[in-house]
């Protein structure tokens, strides 16, 4: 097929060349028209000769049409003086047909070397000079101008006239009109029939073998197959040892097969997890509408019709709560009547999907039990006081204070009917009853068990009584120092009993210095409470909110340690001396650690009314604390020599028994200096033993 | 009691199940059934096995006056009904059951109590002829059987903490020493057996000082020939009790005299040697053997002491503070103690390798304040408590045999008395004497 194309392209170039070479004595512009034509036509041949072959048909019967067209268009036409010369073409080519018709098939290639068209502006779109008076350029670089357009009246008149005007083609590119011969024509049907451009052409030609000829004995070569053709390679050998070396030294390495995973998955498995388990954003599909029910029935059981009461109960209801469908029975199918609620329904379910986002949530799932903090066993921790087995029953009112004596065996009470007793602590005997005539405050037994004396504070005045125990000896020293000590000043602070002299006397020279504050408290009416540092020079005062830490040989103030209570009703400091417990009248314990900050380590939130007075045990790791509740709570708080270890604190019990007077509880707690054993002192009057 | 009328309850029989039993007993032949078995019903209790005994020495012998009996299966007090004891302790009734009966442990009669004037803190029922009783008003006195006060020891200036009679072996005049809280130690003598009609005052003839603080305890040497004292100075001290080396310290007495309106001479003693390592208060301590006493305080722990090493020997760690402590029981061995809990310890020290206690009875509802053993019986041991109540125990049940409740505040003390009585004393100042107990 395709060869057939080229030999017509040939043939119409060979046509042109015929053409030139007999129409030599026409004048110049025809020629150069004739040439111009060719070229076109080889122009077209060559920019088709890529394209397939049915769009090449398509075109060339485009062109046809167009030719057929443009009789009526007139376009073309552009005059009638060509009429002489076609004619005469068609003559001349005519009789050259036959006798050049090979030779043009020979010359076919040489189709380059024709005259150059006139027009030089090469392969540029031609609507760029569409609208220029020129159409181009010519070799000598003069333009082209364009010939005046005929009218379209005129044109197509002409054309009318003119017989031969359907045979005529307007070429754009050399703006001329080209008239085509009879020969042409037929070529150009030829081509659109599919045949080949010449009639001459054979298309089923014999083949010719130009080989064989007669006399032939032997084949073209009768040579014997080389060796090489059937021993295997000398040098694809040596290739392919070298590649065995390479890949046994390793330089060359194999991609290791990748193993594959037997892929299980759950037959039966839940899909929804696998969806959650993609991290892509997933597709959560619209929850469905819940299914109808028995009762959605067109003709439910009677159990779901609503009996007239009911119906009346839900008029009675809020719109809210009125259900939303109300069963009814229908004979058939057919009586149902339209569902009045349908659109509103879908509606409102568009309205639900719409505004309520469906975000996949994650939640974490903790078991509340594991944040808890880890808290030992009670059991672990025993001894503590759990039981009272001893009441210290003698006093007339409520008792206010309670001190132990350092060995344990007795402790004093101060009451608020004016007396101080002694007890015995493991028969519950009251040894002695002191009378002072004013309600006491506080009693402070002498921690030095050489001098058995009791400091007792009552309205104005600070009382240092002789207990009476002791033998002789210890009778005789209490004499001469009470004595002694009989015309100091009693001051209004009840100072408790300091061990240290030196500290005694610090205290003193302290007093006058801290003056200011106390006179400042004490103007707002309520009692400072204080507490020494067991160990070293340190005083601890509170105000109201807060606790101030004096340094008592500096006479300075340390630390200001911050409550955040409302107010302090009492402290008490660690035997250590680095903790400090307070406790508050909204019934908040506070936990010091000095170590940590001037902020509570704990808040223990555990009595509903006033604390009135907390304590810490001098051995084992316990403090309590005891309230207007009537109760006492007992703690375990272990403090460890190691700094990175903060205080363990553990609720171990609440102590009752005792009864409420007077809106006041439990007044006072204290340990037994030796058992892990409480003494609480309750507004019943009595005082309570509450042993492990 | 309530055992004395016992009437057979045949009502029962009919619908229960019958086990076939034999009755044996160590007791004297009036008291002895034949040795034939009898079938009874199963859900007899201790009361109705009583009475089925009782009518069976009344078909021997018409005179037998009814009497309570207890009965041991196996070593064990029956203490509910036959069968349920048969099946909690996993014993057979196809075969025939030998069931030992011994008399029922029990105070038969409560005697008048001994008034004092002030709480009853301790008494020694050592000596069969009279009742040694100490008092928080300072005094010892001496009682002689029916509640008649014959002797008053005078002399304290603390209440006296712990009483005990040393030597009481036929002789006329009798040791006792008492302990006080005024931190000494005082030696008494009196003759026992002299009548009188009025509380005659007598006054000590040593006084042994050395205790820094309350003491708290006294217990003698099986020979009389010393005595140690448990105080709160955490320390126990021995003390020789004979007379004849007191030459050397008249002279402190002589300036004593000057105070003192008694013309007596008054011997002071000194401790022989101390004992440390309790590290709280020695609430009580026994000497049961010569080179042995055992010691009890509220440190937690008993300790075992050698008297002439002045050691101690082993400890017992009992978790609570202690305040009596006995030696008595099975080869007098076992280790009773009570403390500030309800429930009275018994140890065995010849167990080795534990602490735990062998037996704990917790029938109490306060601390306990004494506890004693029987001298004579391996089983039988009575403990009084703070909640008023005196209990007698034997080993062989874990309920009390009885309860004493004559008291009606805290008992502070008891003791055997004769072998059949206990006589405890408490704070509403009374000496109970609950006699008749009869243990073989």
């Amino acid at each position: 097929m395709r060869e057939r194309k080229k030999s017509s392209a040939v043939e119409v170039s060979s046509v042109k060349k015929k053409k030139e070479k007999k129409t030599k004595d026409n004048n110049e512009p025809r020629e150069q028209k004739e040439k111009e034509e060719s070229q076109s036509i080889m122009k077209q041949q060559k920019n088709t000769t890529s394209r397939s072959k049915k769009e090449k048909q398509r075109k060339a019967t485009e062109d046809y049409q167009s030719l057929r067209e443009s009789e009526l268009s007139g376009d073309e036409v552009h005059g009638t003086d060509h009429d002489v010369d076609n004619a005469d073409d068609h003559h001349e080519e005519d009789q050259t047909d036959g006798s050049e018709g090979h030779r043009g098939v020979e010359e076919s290639d040489s189709s380059e070397d024709e005259v150059a068209p006139r027009n030089t502006i090469g392969d540029v779109p031609l609507e760029w000079y569409k609208d220029e008076k020129h159409i181009g350029y010519d070799i000598s670089g003069k333009k082209i101008t364009k010939k005046e357009r005929q009218d379209k009246l005129a044109s197509f008149l002409a054309n009318v006239d003119d017989s031969k005007s359907w045979r005529k083609i307007y070429d754009e590119y050399n703006d001329e009109e080209v008239e085509l011969t009879k020969e042409e024509i037929r070529l150009v049907q030829r081509l659109l029939k599919g045949k080949a451009p010449h009639t001459d052409f054979d298309q089923y030609a014999d083949y010719v073998d130009w080989f064989k000829y007669d006399d032939a004995l032997h084949p073209l070569s009768n040579a014997p197959e080389p060796k090489r053709r059937f021993i295997p390679s000398k040098w694809e050998s040596k290739k392919v040892v070298q590649y065995v070396r390479a890949i046994r030294k390793g330089l060359i390495k194999f991609d290791e097969p990748k193993e594959e995973e037997p892929k299980f998955y759950l037959l039966w498995g839940d899909d929804s997890s696998a969806a959650e388990k993609a991290n892509h954003l997933a597709y959560i599909p619209a929850p469905k509408p819940k299914l109808p029910g028995h009762e959605e029935s067109y003709n439910p059981s009677l159990e779901y019709i609503p009996t007239q009461e009911e119906l009346n109960s839900y008029q009675l209801m809020y719109e809210e709560d009125r259900p939303k469908f109300i069963p009814r029975r229908f004979t058939s199918l057919r009586s149902v009547p339209a569902y009045e609620n349908a659109v509103k329904d879908s509606f409102e379910r568009c309205m639900d999907l719409y505004l309520c986002p469906r975000v996949r949530k994650k939640r974490v799932n903790i078991d509340p039990e594991t944040l808890k903090p880890k808290l030992p066993s009670r059991k672990d921790l025993k001894p503590y006081p759990v039981a009272c087995y001893l009441e210290y029953k003698g006093h007339k009112g409520a008792v206010v204070s309670i001190s132990t004596e350092a060995s344990g065996q007795w402790f004093a009470s101060g009451s608020t009917d004016g007396t101080v007793r002694i007890w015995e602590v493991e028969s519950g005997r009251c040894l002695r009853v002191l009378e002072i005539g004013e309600a006491i405050q506080y009693v402070a037994w002498n921690p030095l068990p050489e001098l058995p004396v009791l400091a007792v504070s009552a309205g104005q005045d600070v009382l240092i009584l002789n207990t009476g125990l002791g033998n002789e000896e210890e009778q005789r020293r209490v004499k001469d120092l009470l004595h002694v000590e009989t015309p100091t000043a009693p001051d209004v602070l009840d100072l408790g009993l300091v061990e240290d002299h030196l500290l005694k006397n610090l205290l003193l020279a302290l007093m006058f210095t801290l003056d200011g504050v106390f006179g400042r408290m004490a103007s707002q009416g309520r009692l400072p409470l204080h507490v020494f540092h067991p160990t070293r020079s340190i005083f601890f005062v509170s105000t109201k909110k807060n606790i101030r830490v004096y340094d008592l040989l500096k006479q300075r103030l340390i630390k200001k340690l911050e409550t955040g209570l409302k107010e302090v009703s009492s402290i008490a400091i660690h035997p250590a001396g680095d903790n400090l417990i307070v406790g508050s009248r909204e019934g908040k314990l506070c936990w010091f650690d000095m170590d940590l900050s001037s902020k509570p380590y704990r808040v223990l939130k555990c009595h509903p009314k006033d604390i009135t007075n907390v304590a810490f045990h001098r051995s084992y790791p316990l403090f309590a604390s005891c309230s207007d509740d009537c109760t006492a709570y007992v703690f375990h708080g272990m403090v460890y020599s190691d700094l990175n270890q903060n205080p363990l604190i553990v609720p171990l019990e609440i102590l009752r028994g005792h009864t409420s007077s007077n809106g006041r509880g439990v007044m006072d707690c204290k340990f037994h200096p030796r058992q892990p054993w409480l003494f609480t002192a309750g507004a019943d009057s009595v005082i309570r033993l509450y042993c492990h | 009691m309530d055992m004395n009328i016992e009437t057979p309850e045949d009502q029962n029989e009919e619908n229960s199940r019958r086990v076939q039993v034999r009755f044996k007993t160590k007791l004297k032949p009036p008291q002895k059934v034949p040795s034939n078995s009898i079938a009874i019903p199963s859900n007899l209790t201790r009361f109705g096995l009583s009475s089925v005994v009782n009518n069976l020495l009344q078909a021997v012998n018409p005179e037998w006056k009814s009497e309570p009996f207890d009965f041991l299966v196996n070593g064990e007090l029956v203490r509910m009904s036959l069968e349920q004891f048969l099946l909690a302790k996993g014993i057979s009734a196809e075969k025939v059951l030998e069931i030992e009966y011994i008399k029922a442990v029990a105070p038969q009669k409560e005697e008048e109590p001994s008034l004092h004037d002030d709480w009853v803190s301790a008494v020694d029922g050592s000596n069969p002829g009279f009742i040694l009783t100490g008092c928080y008003d300072n005094l010892g006195r001496v009682w002689k059987a029916g509640g008649v006060c014959t002797h008053i020891l005078e002399g304290h200036c603390g209440a006296v903490s712990s009483v005990n009679i040393i030597k009481s072996d036929g002789l006329k005049y009798v040791t006792v020493a008492t302990a006080s809280k005024d931190q000494t130690l005082r030696l008494w003598k009196f003759d026992a057996e002299e009548l009188v009609n009025h509380p005659k005052k007598i006054r000590s003839f040593k006084i042994l000082r050395g205790h820094k603080a309350s003491v708290h305890s006294i217990a003698a040497e099986t020979s009389g020939n010393m005595v140690c004292s448990g105080s709160w100075d955490c320390t126990i001290s021995l003390w020789r009790t004979n007379d004849s080396d007191a030459a050397g310290n008249q002279v402190s007495i002589k300036k004593r005299k000057g105070n003192n309106q008694v013309e007596e001479p008054q011997l002071e003693g000194e401790a022989i040697s101390t004992l440390v390592g309790h590290t709280q208060c020695v609430s009580s301590v026994v000497w049961p053997q010569q080179e042995t006493i055992y010691s009890a305080s509220w440190d937690h722990s008993v300790r075992t002491w050698d008297v002439e090493m002045g050691k101690d020997l082993s400890d017992i760690f009992c978790g609570k503070a202690l305040n009596c402590i006995d030696i008595g029981g099975e080869g007098a061995a076992l280790i009773a103690a009570g403390g500030s809990d309800p429930i009275l310890r018994i140890w065995d020290p010849r167990k080795p390798g534990t602490s735990a206690p062998v037996f704990q009875f917790s029938s109490h509802n306060s601390w306990i304040s004494a506890c004693k053993w029987h001298n004579k019986s391996w089983f039988h041991l009575i403990s009084a408590s703070y909640d008023g109540k005196v209990m007698l125990w034997d080993l062989r049940t874990a309920w009390p045999l009885s309860v004493i409740d004559s008291h009606k505040d805290k008992v502070l003390c008891a003791d055997w008395w004769r072998g059949d009585s206990v006589i405890s004393g408490g704070v509403d100042s009374k000496l109970c004497v609950s006699s008749g107990v009869s243990i073989q």
